[in-house]
């Protein structure tokens, strides 16, 4: 349950590729010898698991459109745990090496097999490889900040903490904890000396006025084809983050979550580890399949005792009856010349109170946008700078149809190529839309401020809001072929 | 004394190996010590000094004595350690943990482990900070952690401190619990494993393992699991016992009386929650490990955790859950459990907030799904659970990332070649229609300028698909339709497609899916119109036909007629372009179909081929194949023929062992590997210095011509230094010396390497006082054979000692070019030394006048105050006059100018190019003085310590000879 080495290496497409950080654990490698007896295989030096792993991830030698070693398709990378193939006297299979890559940054850990090599265990049963895998996407998080990519001061900056954070969470090769990235040392205090013990997972104890904060965000994605043989498709995922400053060591919260009387039930719920106990009927429902509308549908208890960093406390799905804006999207192609239509319906279930919406038409594999003639019923048109993209801007209101459209034509006769998609050739093309809707949620659940029970001394604050955005809102072009996006489909 | 530690250390962990061929391990570790113990040197400075120590201690102290010695140095470091020192004191415990352990110090007992366990057990004793304070926390859990990583590698360390690890642990209340807890729960787990072990071992058995608190037991158990016994054989120790690859897991008969462990158990459960997920996750699994052991404790007592458990957003806690179900099956987890965690398994594989690497371990587990009743017990199989329409959330898509995509393509074809296989006519249903159009859209994708990756992606989701369903041919037959009109459009598909090919012949030999795509594909390329091809297009094709060609089911004649039209028509300008490449290619081609069963049927437009690129390809060299090639077709036979030409055996040249460049071959990549220096991991030769100089070897360069002959004739007795000096005036005279050393393999040892030919060895100067080294050549070198002797001439510019980068190039039997580092090579300043040179036949006496001749100027020099080099010093030591003698034999026979006489001789050191040192040894009673006088004053500290060593060196060995 263990790792025997640990990598940190930056990647840059054309750029550089360097191991910027790497840790090996012999104690653990001593263990693994044991382990595989004749199949063991050392760890290499850096420079040469680098180059086998860029070989795996087939990023080594991006200028050569066909490499035997990187490209061959018996190579099945399926798992996440890659192999590694060492050549020379002293080779063989490295594996399982776990990798989770984000942006310029790979991460990857050896994990320890510790069962009998031969032969080979499934993945599933090695301990080590989900302790491996909680510990690299815990060291991203730590190294990407709060930002998705990180920038190159502050990955420095972190990356010269690593030596300092391994000595806390993994010193010896068995992860123990994650870095936290969010803990706030200033209002955290030592914890006084009581017969209570102090979670492992708290750095210290609140002192002063109780707030506690409950956001519910809501995304909804949908795939919208207009045509009679495809059905449409969309669906909500939600997340309750919550912020709590509450006295204590091990202070009592409970948060509940409550759905409109005909709501359908959350579904694929996921919690916290510091959610103290679930009841059965929580978890019942599931998205992969049909959910009877008798079953559960709130509400949802979670108890719980708060770490002093922010944390998402529970995520969910749901399946929304009708997506909250429903358009239809159709080009036809006239010389070198696409004549378009659009139009976008806003359900009326839906508060019409937008802090923005924009819709985004992008055109790939053509020239630069020429000429645009392009009327728009409400909001304002624009076109991107590199003359790609279409970008209407409909502002924070529908009008009070609640319908909106686009009528015009658009000619290709630009001087530059456009950008390139292999997806959306011919006709093949999208709308993307973009919005955020304060105070609302599809699928009605809501944190109610009186629900959030704290069983402390004093009377704390307590905030809670919630918010709609969209997430891979597409509306696909009705008059071309749009790819399948799910297996539900075709049942 | 090395100011760049940081950048010195980054070079060691970057490459150990590289860093240790300028230096030595012991003389590292030495220097690594000496700074650690520096109070000069800060904490920061100090932490990265250890990290060697850390990350590589079996490079550092390779022996159980090392390790002891640097334990005992780490030791003291630490004692003298400000308190305040936090980080440093940590690490210092982990350096030592990791060194003591690694070294075998713990598992052979030593007194220094002894000493650091002891040392871990009292920090770990302080719980609740009762006497150093909360600021020591660092501390405290950091020796707790090396306690665990101990007990981890010596299973059954700690198995009689149960009773106070167990009181540690409840009274710890800070954060710190979670080390307590950990520690606790792995050295029970250890104890109960060792009395399963032990026979008819029993309740009381456990019960007094649990309030035991003894000492660390060093014995058996722990002893005869160490990583580096041999003859050890329970692996058990290390891994889990809930594999059930173990086999039966013992089990502990404790009859129903276990009520310690059970309450045990219990509060370790109940404090779980407490810890953090992946310490949650192995106290659990440890636990779980503990209760498959012991029978008598139902495995319920976790069901107060399980739908904590099953609810978790947290990877390595779900996982847990599964290994337990593993563990416990239908005891734990009736059907609707069952059915209920297959579900959020694949809800989970899907789900919009996780990681695609989390995700797919999801998957993983779907296909290594621990059911209560598995039916078969395949590698990769299907838990029954799992409905088509179940999977259908897990459909591939065009928007999933590559691996992903083939992971789910994978977990879906299972699915549907079982659904399949209830279908009636073995088409196919629904779900396998899906799968496939699945596939044309990847390959619509491929078709409109797909990034790299996506290429790769589709072949190999290709194959995959081949691999469940080249039995329907409805797919299999249109797929390789598309996959010629792909190659087509986009003809640099080539290796992907011949790839694809190979693999699939591999796998599926009996389909012959692979000829029928090859076939195909011929069959597309040659009839493809002409006015069309490209030259690009036309290397594609070629690497194509090459591959068809090696398909003896496949006639050739197709593609003898397109190379034809190709080559021979008037419109072609290719034979006048003569590019080599090209007319290579197109020999490869008529190479494979020279080997072809039906040759006899192509013979003549194969001969026409040949002689027309005989007589009209622009380039001389594919003249010369093609006409070899002609020969060879019209005169041998075709068994003659193949045993020719099919050296490479009929492994298309993928996995050919012999390598050889002067075979008769078309262009692959082995042909690059052979011609590719590739890079050994370690320094593979060394060179070892021959002390003993031969005869003739006194005097390297001298070799007197006829000149000296006559000179000793014409003035006998006279002026022997104008004669000595004269002969200077050849510029090459006495300006080498040559150093002898043999050339022997490294200890590492690999066969790959036991012969090894043509080496050239390389040396590179470090400094300005050599000329530069010319390269040395050796023939061979044998492990079986004695070692070559190498000699290596060096021209000094300054007599000094010097170092030398040493690296060799050779060839291995198989032809493989290797480059490997070797040690450097020092060259000491005695090496330096040559005798007197004179001419041959010159008297004693007359060198004696040369010596002479040589102090006598020095000396007049020194008087007179004259500013030049000249320098006379004296060096005494205490010396009896045996051991004159024995230091005058051992060190100065080869250079003495007049015979030991009373104690007294004359030395004379020549160093090339121009420097002499001369020594007047006069030994009065006990004491022995060597008058020194050098026309090179520099030379004056060498000299000086020289002379210190080798009569310390006399000291010693007359010490040892009193002894005795």
């Amino acid at each position: 349950m263990s790792v025997r080495a640990l990598w940190i290496i930056s990647y840059e497409r054309g750029e550089s590729v360097a191991v910027r950080f790497s840790r090996r654990y012999p104690t653990v490698e001593q263990r693994a010898k044991c382990m595989a007896g004749s199949l063991y295989v050392s760890v290499p030096e850096d420079g040469t698991v680098l180059q086998l792993l860029l070989t795996e991830l087939g990023l080594s030698d991006s200028d050569k459109p066909y490499m035997a070693l990187r490209d061959d398709c018996l190579h099945q990378q399926r798992s996440p745990a890659l192999e590694l193939h060492v050549e020379g006297p002293s080779g063989g299979v490295l594996w399982p090496m776990l990798v989770i890559s984000q942006g310029p940054l790979i991460l990857a850990c050896l994990a320890v097999v510790d069962a009998p090599a031969d032969p080979r265990p499934p993945l599933a049963s090695l301990f080590s490889v989900s302790q491996g895998l909680t510990l690299l996407a815990g060291l991203q998080a730590f190294l990407c900040g709060s930002g998705s990519k990180p920038d190159r001061e502050g990955l420095t900056s972190r990356l010269a903490m690593m030596p300092s954070i391994l000595l806390q969470i993994c010193p010896l090769g068995t992860p123990l904890d994650i870095p936290q990235p969010g803990a706030s040392s200033a209002s955290a205090m030592p914890t006084p000396a009581g017969t209570q013990k102090q979670p492992a997972w708290k750095t210290g104890v609140h002192r002063g006025r109780a707030v506690v904060n409950v956001a519910l965000t809501e995304m909804v994605r949908s795939m919208q084809y207009g045509n009679r043989n495809r059905q449409d498709l969309w669906d909500v995922y939600g997340t309750v983050t919550c912020k709590c400053e509450v006295e204590g060591v091990l202070p009592n919260v409970t948060v509940t979550l409550t759905l409109p009387p005909n709501g359908s039930p959350l579904m694929d719920v996921l919690v916290h580890p510091c959610v103290s106990s679930l009841d059965a009927s929580v978890l019942t429902a599931m998205s992969v399949e049909d959910c009877d509308s008798s079953s559960f549908s709130g509400p949802y208890k979670f108890p719980f005792s708060p770490p002093l960093e922010p944390f998402r406390l529970c995520s969910y799905t749901s399946q929304v009856p009708v997506p909250p804006i429903l358009g239809t999207y159709q080009l036809k192609d006239d010389d070198n010349q696409l004549r378009i239509t659009v139009s976008l319906k806003l359900h009326e279930s839906v508060r019409n109170s937008f802090e923005y919406c924009e819709a985004h038409l992008p055109f790939f594999n053509r020239d630069q946008m020429g000429s645009v003639d392009v009327k728009v019923s409400s909001g304002q048109l624009e076109v991107s700078k590199e003359k790609n993209l279409l970008v209407w801007v409909l502002g924070q209101k529908f009008p009070k149809s609640r319908e909106v459209s686009l009528e015009g034509s658009v000619s290709f006769s630009g001087e530059l190529p456009g950008p390139t998609d292999p997806l959306c050739t011919d006709l093949t093309a999208y709308i993307k839309l973009y919005f955020r809707v304060p105070d609302l949620t599809l699928s009605g659940c809501c944190v109610d401020q009186h629900s959030v029970q704290v069983y402390s001394s004093a009377k704390p604050r307590i905030v809670t809001s919630r918010e709609l955005l969209s997430s891979e809102y597409f509306i696909w072009n009705s008059t071309g072929t749009a790819p399948v996006s799910s297996g539900h489909m075709m049942l | 004394m090395s100011a760049n530690w940081p950048e010195r250390i980054s070079a060691f962990l970057r490459s150990p190996s590289q860093f240790l061929c300028s230096t030595t391990s012991d003389i590292f570790l030495a220097e690594v010590l000496h700074e650690l113990r520096d109070d000069r040197a800060s904490d920061h400075i100090k932490v990265l000094l250890l990290s060697p120590l850390l990350e590589h201690p079996t490079l550092l102290c390779p022996s159980v004595f090392v390790g002891e010695e640097t334990a005992l140095e780490l030791m003291s470091v630490f004692a003298q350690c400000s308190p305040k020192s936090l980080p440093l004191r940590c690490h210092l415990l982990l350096a030592l943990t990791s060194v003591l352990l690694c070294s075998c110090c713990v598992s052979s007992h030593t007194s220094a482990s002894q000493d650091f366990l002891d040392l871990l057990l009292q920090m770990a004793q302080d719980t609740n900070d009762a006497q150093a304070g909360a600021a020591l926390h660092p501390l405290r859990t950091t020796a707790c952690d090396c306690l665990r990583e101990l007990e981890a590698c010596l299973p059954g360390l700690l198995s009689q401190r149960l009773e106070l690890l167990s009181s540690l642990r409840q009274q710890e209340n800070s954060r710190l619990h979670q080390a307590y807890t950990g520690l606790h729960a792995l050295a029970l787990r250890n104890a109960v494993y060792l009395l399963t072990q032990q026979k008819e071992a029993g309740a009381g058995d456990l019960k007094a393992a649990l309030g035991s608190n003894e000492g660390f037991v060093w014995g058996e158990g722990a002893d005869s699991a160490h990583p580096n016994s041999e003859s050890h054989s329970d692996l058990a120790l290390f891994s889990p016992l809930t594999l059930g690859t173990m086999g039966k897991v013992p089990s502990l008969q404790t009859g129903l009386d276990c009520k310690e462990l059970r309450s045990l158990l219990s509060s370790l459960l109940e404090e779980s929650y407490l810890l953090t997920s992946l310490s949650q996750a192995a106290l659990l699994r440890q636990l779980v490990e503990v209760l498959a052991m012991v029978p008598a404790v139902s495995p319920t007592i976790l069901r107060a955790q399980l739908l904590r458990l099953l609810g978790t957003c947290k990877v390595c806690l779900l996982h847990t859950t599964l290994l337990m179900k593993a563990a416990f099956t239908d005891s734990l987890f009736n059907a609707e459990d069952e059915a209920f965690l297959l579900k959020r398994l694949v809800g989970l594989s899907q789900h919009p907030l996780l990681s695609t690497p989390e995700k797919l371990f999801y998957i993983d587990c779907i296909l290594h799904f621990p059911e209560n009743r598995p039916i078969s017990s395949g590698d990769e199989s299907l838990p029954v659970l799992l409905t088509p329409r179940l999977a259908a959330a897990l459909v591939p898509t065009v928007f999933n990332d590559s691996v992903s995509m083939l992971a789910r393509l994978n977990l879906l074809s299972l699915v549907y070649l079982e659904e399949g296989e209830e279908d009636r006519e073995g088409q196919g249903g629904r779900g396998l229609a899906y799968l496939y159009d699945h596939l044309t859209s990847l390959l619509r994708i491929v078709e409109n300028q797909a990034s790299r990756e996506m290429v790769v992606t589709f072949f190999r989701a290709s194959f995959l698909f081949l691999l469940h369903f080249c039995h329907v041919e409805r797919y299999s037959e249109d797929l390789s339709q598309r996959l010629c009109d792909l190659y087509l459009r986009r003809t640099r598909l080539a290796p992907h497609l011949i790839n694809l090919a190979d693999r699939t012949q591999d796998r599926l030999e009996e389909s012959g899916w692979a000829v029928a795509l090859l076939r195909a594909l011929q069959r597309t390329i040659t009839e493809a119109p002409l006015s069309q091809l490209t030259l690009q297009d036309l290397r594609w094709h070629l690497r194509i036909l090459a591959r068809v060609a090696e398909e003896g089911e496949v006639l050739q004649r197709a593609t003898l007629n397109f190379l034809l039209c190709v080559i021979t028509s008037s419109s072609s300008a290719l034979c006048v372009s003569g590019d080599w490449r090209l007319g290579n290619s197109v020999l490869g081609v008529c190479r494979r179909l020279l080997l072809h069963p039906s040759l006899d049927s192509l013979l003549t437009p194969l001969a026409d081929l040949l002689q027309h690129l005989t007589c009209h390809y622009g380039e001389t060299d594919i003249q010369d194949h093609a006409r070899l090639y002609y020969t060879l077709l019209t005169t041998l036979s075709q068994e003659k023929l193949a045993g020719v030409l099919a050296q490479r055996g009929t492994e298309r040249g993928r996995q050919a062992k012999v390598r050889s460049l002067s075979a008769i071959m078309g262009e692959n990549e082995e042909l690059t590997s052979g011609l590719t220096v590739h890079q050994t991991e370690r320094p593979l030769l060394r060179l070892v210095k021959l002390d003993k100089h031969e005869p003739d070897e006194c005097r390297p360069e001298h070799k007197p011509d006829s000149e000296p002959a006559c000179e000793t004739e014409s003035s006998p007795g006279q002026g022997g230094i104008e004669d000595y000096r004269a002969q200077f005036q050849s510029s090459s005279f006495a300006s080498e010396i040559t150093l002898q050393y043999h050339l022997t393999h490294t200890g590492v040892h690999d066969p790959h390497f036991d012969k090894l030919f043509s080496i050239r060895l390389h040396f590179d100067l470090t400094d300005g006082h050599y000329e530069e080294v010319s390269d040395i050549s050796v023939p061979c070198l044998f492990r079986t054979r004695k070692p070559p002797t190498v000699r290596l001439r060096l021209k000094p510019k300054q007599p000094y000692h010097t170092t030398l980068r040493a690296s060799a190039i050779f060839t291995t039997e198989d032809g493989l070019s290797w480059h490997s580092p070797l040690a450097d090579l020092h060259v000491a300043f005695p090496e330096v030394f040559l005798p007197l040179l004179t001419p041959l036949g010159w008297a004693r006496e007359k060198k004696q006048r040369v010596f002479e001749g040589i102090w006598g100027e020095i000396c007049s020099g020194q008087s007179e105050g004259d500013l030049t080099n000249t320098a006379t010093s004296l060096f005494c030591d205490q010396l009896e006059d045996s051991a004159v003698g024995e230091l005058v034999e051992k060190y100065f026979q080869r250079y003495l100018v007049s015979d030991l006489d009373k104690g007294r001789c004359n030395v004379l050191f020549f160093l090339p190019p121009q420097s002499h040192v001369l020594l007047k040894v006069i030994t009065e009673e006990d004491a022995v003085q060597v008058h020194i006088a050098t026309d090179n004053w520099k030379l004056l500290p060498y000299i000086n310590s020289y002379l210190e060593d080798i009569t310390k060196e006399i000291h010693s060995t007359q010490q040892v000879n009193g002894d005795v």
